[in-house]
């Protein structure tokens, strides 16, 4: 039935490549399907502190499900903490993301025996306006970690499969690219139209991390502003540590269950922490700080083009180390930017009652 | 008339490949720009997709400075995630796809994923495809902005992130999988190319006043479609220059930038 008919026979680019040995690079769907039954689904308060989430499920050879899109929404809280915790020989795996994986590959530079990254599933690892991400470039050209691509579609596509619960699902791109030779999908025929179509295999994270408007003590989360992919990555994950920027009551919650997103079986852990994201942006409260992202970018790109660590290690030191919550990471960036920040949203519309 | 750059050359001349009544799925930068720029002018029934999930925002924020920024979801008409917005491009309602890429090929094929050929040590690695392969495959058309040099216009590109009409053969999408009906424009700041119906291959349309035909078949690394009826680009008004200088990159995030050698 398996039919490689397009891009593998016509050649069109000059591409070399391994061919890799298909697996899932995290749970299979048998496994992920076992460990959600065997969860409580009781209603129970999951607030705990973003140490007690990341010591609880963060571990040594997990894939990591990254939420939030490029430069919004995006987890640095919660990186923040697993960069303090360690984890080593991680699996990434997200659509489209900028200092989430940079702060990780910036620490595996760092200390590999503290933090280390193995592979990245992905569709695009960058700053956009701000430039591309130095970190992966190194580490990508330097044979050091082995690339899997998708497209944003394909990968938030197979996050949706496995929030599905289904081992599959068939996409109308990636065939006759060189992505359908180098990633793990795979072209048939399709047994209805007789026609080709391209198949990826679902994403489950071991854990997937993602950040949220408001959610209340049970989990159950509302996004304002794009969802991006973190509805999927919260029901595919085994386990899920959100963070919100605020915990509201479930009455408020049940009052318009519509605007739950995410829903109260498939996350483990909740922590209230506003600027969660930042120095990317969070619709409703405040905008992307490019100021600091390009500073950090810089002191990346320093390293990449110089071997030089030391500017990398300061703000490792200041920003991370020396820090024992994100609060006082905050407290170190300071209300005027915060507050700068929060006038450059603009107050988009946001529904917490 | 002013002078103008080359990225509001590109910026204009994006703007006027866009028809009215279209949903455009725009990159970040320039596309967004020129779709800007069309819905000031020529066409007020234009509509953006956003791929982090918002479709037909209104941008009374300013321009997005990317593709997921916030800005771009104010007063959106529908807004979900990734997956709508890539839902609704294969179900059928995205007609131009907007991107951009490292090297183009005579068959509109683009690589934005890395430069040398080794794909597990990569001369240089990109970030890769981000929504442009889902955008070329299934968007109605694609539209890709490039700048015109030799070492981008190649024979063979080192990989196929975004597909074109592959190896030229007339059934390599269908056999792809894909959907849409492929390149239609490449947009550089000296020449507009289409694509032979007949060949697939990249056809020269419109030169910039002043250049030459060969000049242009010059920075190509592969032979062009030379038609005898190659027209001139048009150039921006002074109030083409107004919109997009003061009113749609009002901060030159993107118009103003230096081109890096």
């Amino acid at each position: 039935m398996i039919n490689n008919v397009s891009s593998k026979i016509k050649n069109i680019s000059t591409l070399q490549y391994k061919e890799k040995k298909f697996e899932y690079w995290g749970p299979t769907p048998d496994e992920a399907r076992k460990s959600m039954v065997e969860k409580s689904h009781a209603l129970k308060d999951k607030r705990v502190t973003l140490k007690e989430a990341v010591a609880a499920h963060v571990k040594d050879g997990i894939n990591l499900g990254i939420g939030g899109f490029v430069n919004t929404r995006v987890p640095v809280a919660i990186i923040h903490e697993i960069i303090r915790h360690g984890a080593r020989d991680l699996t990434l795996s997200f659509q489209s993301n900028s200092i989430c994986p940079e702060l990780l590959a910036g620490a595996m530079i760092l200390d590999p025996d503290r933090v280390s990254i193995r592979r990245v599933e992905l569709a695009w690892w960058g700053y956009e306006i701000i430039g591309i991400a130095p970190l992966v470039r190194y580490l990508s050209t330097n044979g050091i970690i082995e690339m899997d691509d998708y497209t944003n579609y394909g990968m938030s596509v197979r996050f949706k499969a496995a929030s599905m619960g289904i081992p599959f699902i068939p996409v109308r791109d990636h065939g006759g690219s060189d992505m359908e030779l180098v990633n793990r999908g795979k072209m048939i025929e399709c047994p209805f139209t007789g026609k080709n179509v391209y198949l990826l295999p679902a994403c489950h994270p071991d854990v997937g991390i993602v950040h949220t408007t408001a959610a209340d003590m049970y989990g159950n989360a509302r996004i304002f502003g794009a969802y991006c992919t973190c509805p999927e990555i919260a029901m595919a994950s085994t386990t899920t540590i959100m963070t919100a920027e605020k915990v509201i009551s479930t009455d408020n919650i049940r009052s318009y269950p519509n605007l739950t997103e995410i829903p109260y079986p498939v996350v483990d852990t909740v922590t209230e922490q506003p600027y969660g994201s930042y120095p990317g942006a969070s619709y409703g409260y405040y905008w992307f700080d490019m100021d600091h992202m390009k500073m950090f970018r810089s002191l990346c790109d320093d390293f990449r083009k110089t071997g030089n660590k030391e500017g990398l290690k300061k703000y490792y030191d200041e920003y991370i180390f020396s820090c024992d919550t994100y609060d006082d990471f905050l407290e170190k960036v300071g209300y005027k930017t915060l507050k700068k920040l929060k006038d450059m949203d603009g107050g988009q519309a946001i529904i917490l009652t | 008339m002013s002078e103008y750059t080359p990225f509001e050359m590109i910026a204009y001349t994006g703007s006027r490949v866009l028809e009215d009544e279209r949903i455009v799925f725009v990159g970040t930068g320039l596309p967004i720009i020129a779709a800007m720029h069309a819905q000031l002018t020529h066409a007020p029934n234009l509509y953006m997709i956003y791929e982090a999930g918002s479709l037909a925002p209104i941008l009374e924020m300013g321009m997005p400075l990317s593709v997921g920024d916030t800005r771009a979801a104010r007063k959106a008409c529908y807004l979900k995630g990734l997956c709508g917005a890539f839902e609704l491009t294969q179900r059928g309602c995205a007609d131009y796809a907007f991107i951009g890429g490292a090297q183009v090929d005579m068959y509109g094929n683009i690589c934005s994923t890395i430069e040398g050929n080794n794909y597990d040590k990569p001369g240089i690695r990109f970030p890769g495809s981000g929504g442009a392969g889902a955008m070329a495959a299934n968007c109605e058309k694609t539209i890709a902005i490039m700048a015109l040099e030799k070492r981008r216009f190649v024979k063979k590109l080192d990989f196929v992130t975004s597909i074109g009409f592959g190896d030229g053969s007339p059934d390599y999408r269908e056999k792809a999988g894909v959907l849409g009906s492929g390149p239609y424009r490449v947009i550089t700041n000296q020449a507009l190319f289409g694509f032979d119906e007949e060949t697939r291959r990249m056809t020269l349309l419109e030169v910039k006043p002043g250049r030459t035909p060969q000049e242009i078949q010059d920075l190509v690394d592969f032979e062009l479609i030379i038609p005898p009826d190659v027209k001139e680009m048009a150039e921006p008004t002074d109030e083409d220059l107004r919109l997009l200088r003061d009113v749609i990159d009002a901060e030159g995030y993107f118009l103003k930038r230096v081109i890096k050698k």
